[in-house]
């Protein structure tokens, strides 16, 4: 467990050096969110509402994305497929570290940077736009939205984390992963609200893992679920979390083996 | 002239073999451009969606707010396919293949921003330039002014963007770590996709005398439908001319600091 | 006899980043950002004539790629003057360029996923070489470096013996007249080592190319180079033949000697210091003064079959120069 803690300690050092980076990350973030809050802004002028949204829900919509974004959707998908083309991964497999509880901890510091950092975001610009900004009242809201948001973060890591495992096999998973993480992305509600989707399209993804990564935490935080309904929906993500990580270790085994049979 | 056709034939030659170095890697190559595809195919689907509950947005309405979103598409592929080298240029550099731009007698500088020319995006940038055409027949009837104002302000908007490019390029070749400059650049671009009218005062201030954006990716669509002052445009043409010259500077003077990466 | 090139006090400064370690270190790297200055070249004066081969000796970091570097207009130089071919090189005129070449040992300008011959197209585009002049040249250098099927394979599928040729064909196809090779053998076995030294050789020869070269690898500039130029944390220690350091800087001699019976090597102590010991046979360092004396010595007082005074191996004299530099 310690060398955990160690590898987060040290990749929280290597962001906060990392300072252009850190930066750069930031602003892009920034940029995306403050768009999407004009755009909606504009969109709904002197609109109460929007689709079953009040004003104050759909704003609060875009802002809680953005934190969610910072936590959920990022991973060390790219670092992963660097190393395994590099062949830097051989380090790993002989030591007793298991790799992706390895750059679990990895992630998870970059994380902390980036969370502290988005809600910092979301603070500044609900002060300067003094928009009104919708805060559950029920505490349980609060703690399933909690518990949603870190499911649906592991959920992102496995997920790219199995995508990247096909490095193992071709030297151009590079591809591959951009359009799934882009595909990933939208699919998630990361970029709007999943209802403006025609009602078929809805139910097909809501058939999916994807909407649980980002709409459905933000729906808990707004209160437009029951209780109930938050736990059964934490369930499934649960049960999606569990079929992922099941994935994720079988296609890295599976990778591991291909990669130590071609002499690393 | 002779220079000129000279660039253009080595244009052609890092074209063809950036093509040909491409087409190697397929599985990747296809990975992109359904990415590609996507992210541009769910805005558009996402706007479209939107005007089912809405009939304007910031006063425009749907054809119009889709052609803001296709002339971003048009500068921003256009400065893919063309400025693409930037991209590559941290590795450019500290695999030194800059080394050999600089000791060759052909322009660093170009050769470092066109010498990777992306075949995906030209396939991707066709039916967006459809689309426009699509959008044009859907509006009111314009003059022929209107379509070469568009045109000049899009091929503003490039040269624009070339600057950055450039700049971009300076401060890799100083630093050699500078490579998420672009990310930047990329990441706040993506402001550009909405009319710049649905930000507030103070923003669309930024994103046209700031970081001109809305320069780069509302102007055109805005002259188009007639919207736009000729002082505005003059504003334009000025920013860019000012940029190309800036971001030159810079260049020469980045390379003069160039450290080269190897004892 | 006429000059190619010059320099007068070139010298090169670099500044770069020092990080503090640990996590207060990086937080504090956030906010002020701390530099170190070196200065990599220390006014180095030399001057080359055309056809000569001429050799850069120093350890790593000394300085002499920098050199061969400003040299080529790569590296503006903080202060100091070159004319190189009648030309500034760091202002990197085409003309200057057009009759240059930089080969840089393990680098490539080569293609990676494409044949050779594409780049080799390429280069032709930009050094603007006639199509005439580029069928003629390019066969010339396929032959002396036999690259016959190479050129059509991707540079990716060679070896790296087959690379660095093909790398040497496309920085020659414009036939320069000065060429500067960095690190031309580094990695490669001794039998291509041996094949590309040949070529260099054959190239200075036949087409009288000025050939500034830096290596580590000794047995390329005792082939290669009568004269050498040795650089030494920035500064130009020596400039002259090479058989000249030699004597210069090896203050001591080697006797070898052979005995009819073995000899105690504790008996030997104050003649020199006792560099190999087998069987009958002792190898001793002795400083140059005491050459006579000890040889002397060694006849008259024990049974010697064979006696020889050597110079010291050049490996050593160079590393030695180093540590005392």
């Amino acid at each position: 467990m310690k060398k955990y803690l160690t590898a987060y300690a040290i990749s929280l050092q290597e962001t906060l050096q990392r300072r252009s980076t850190l930066i750069m990350d930031r602003v892009g973030g920034f940029a995306v969110i403050l768009s999407l809050y004009s755009f909606w802004t504009a969109l709904l002028g002197d609109k109460p509402g929007f689709m079953g949204y009040t004003r104050a829900e759909m704003l609060t919509y875009v802002l809680v994305i953005n934190v969610l974004r910072s936590l959920v959707f990022t991973g060390r998908g790219w670092q992963l497929v660097g190393e395994i083309s590099s062949g830097k991964i051989s380090s790993y497999l002989i030591r007793p570290l298991g790799y992706s509880a390895y750059a679990l901890s990895l992630d998870l510091a970059q994380k902390s940077v980036h969370v502290a950092s988005a809600v910092l975001e979301v603070a500044l610009l609900s002060a300067l736009t003094r928009g009104a900004l919708f805060l559950p009242r029920d505490p349980a809201a609060w703690l399933l939205f909690a518990a949603s948001a870190a499911l649906a973060s592991l959920l992102f890591f496995y997920m790219e984390f199995t995508v990247s495992c096909l490095a193992f096999w071709t030297s151009e998973s590079g591809g591959p992963l951009f359009c799934f993480e882009l595909f990933l992305t939208f699919a998630a509600g990361a970029f709007f609200p999943l209802d403006v989707l025609p009602d078929g399209l809805r139910r097909l993804l809501s058939a999916t893992p994807f909407p649980y990564m980002a709409y459905l935490p933000a729906r808990v935080f707004l209160e437009k679920v029951t209780a109930a309904e938050g736990l059964r929906l934490l369930a499934v993500e649960a049960a999606w979390l569990a079929a992922v990580v099941a994935v994720s270790r079988l296609v890295w085994r599976a990778g591991v083996n291909s990669y130590a049979a071609e002499g690393g | 002239m002779e220079t000129v056709r000279k660039y253009f034939v080595i244009w052609i030659r890092t074209a063809g073999m950036a093509m040909q170095a491409q087409l190697t890697y397929r599985l990747g190559s296809f990975g992109f451009l359904i990415g590609k595809m996507i992210r541009l195919g769910f805005f558009f689907a996402f706007i479209v969606a939107v005007f089912n509950h809405v009939d304007t947005v910031a006063g425009y309405n749907l054809t119009e707010t889709a052609l803001f979103f296709l002339t971003y598409n048009v500068v921003d592929m256009v400065a893919q396919i063309f400025f693409r080298g930037v991209y590559g240029a941290r590795r450019t550099v500290s695999e030194g293949d800059f080394d050999f731009y600089l000791v060759q007698p052909c322009s660093p500088l170009f050769r470092i921003v066109f010498s990777s020319v992306d075949f995906l995006d030209i396939v991707t940038l066709i039916p967006v330039l459809v689309m426009v055409g699509v959008a044009f027949g859907r509006l009111p009837h314009a003059g022929w002014e209107r379509y070469a104002a568009y045109a000049a302000l899009v091929l503003n908007g490039v040269a624009l963007s070339y600057s950055v490019h450039v700049f971009v390029a300076g401060l890799t070749v100083r630093t050699q770590e500078m490579e998420n400059a672009i990310w930047i650049y990329r990441e706040v671009m993506f402001m550009g996709r909405f009319p710049v009218d649905v930000y507030a005062a103070s923003v669309r201030w930024a994103l046209t005398l700031g970081v001109p954006i809305a320069v780069m990716t509302s102007f055109p669509a805005k002259a188009y439908l007639g919207r736009l002052s000729p002082a505005w445009a003059a504003y334009a043409f000025a920013l860019s001319a000012l940029g190309l010259i800036a971001s030159a500077l810079y260049w020469r003077a980045s390379v003069a600091r160039y450290t080269s990466s190897s004892s | 006899m006429s000059v190619a090139l010059e320099t007068k006090g070139l010298t090169k400064d670099y500044r770069s980043p020092v990080k503090e370690p640990g996590l207060w270190g990086g937080v504090k790297a956030l906010f002020d950002r701390k530099y170190k200055d070196t200065r990599a070249v220390d006014g180095v004066t030399f001057k080359i004539d055309e056809g000569e081969l001429v050799g850069f000796l120093g350890a790593n970091g000394a300085g002499k790629t920098t050199t061969l570097k400003m040299l080529s207009g790569l590296l503006t130089p903080t202060s100091g003057e070159a004319v190189a071919l009648g030309h500034v090189p760091w202002k990197r005129e085409a003309e200057f360029q057009k009759k240059i070449s930089l080969v840089m040992g393990q680098r490539t300008q080569l293609w990676w996923e494409l044949p050779a011959y594409e780049t080799f197209r390429l280069n032709q585009a930009i050094y603007g070489i006639p199509e005439v002049d580029f069928r003629r040249n390019l066969d010339e250098l396929v032959d002396l470096l036999e690259l016959g099927e190479h050129l059509s394979v991707p540079v990716k599928k060679l070896s790296l013996g087959q690379r660095m040729r093909a790398e040497m064909a496309a920085a020659l196809l414009h036939q320069p007249r000065l060429l500067l090779l960095d690190e031309p053998t580094i990695g490669l076995d001794v039998i291509m080592q041996k094949k590309v030294r040949e070529f260099v050789k054959a190239y200075n020869k036949k087409y009288n190319a000025t050939i500034m070269l830096t290596s580590h690898n000794m047995t390329d500039v005792t082939e290669l180079c009568r004269r050498v130029i040795v650089i030494e944390r920035g500064v130009l220690l020596y400039d002259g033949p090479l058989d000249r350091l030699v004597e210069r800087y090896a203050d001591h001699k080697l006797i070898r000697a052979r005995f009819q019976t073995p000899v105690d090597a504790a008996d030997l102590k104050n003649l020199g210091s006792v560099i190999s010991m087998e069987e009958n046979v002792v190898v001793l360092e002795v400083p140059r003064d005491r050459i006579a004396a000890s040889a002397g010595a060694l006849l008259a007082s024990y049974p010697v079959l064979d006696l020889d005074v050597e110079e010291v191996d050049i490996d050593d004299i160079v590393r030695r120069l180093f540590s005392h530099a």
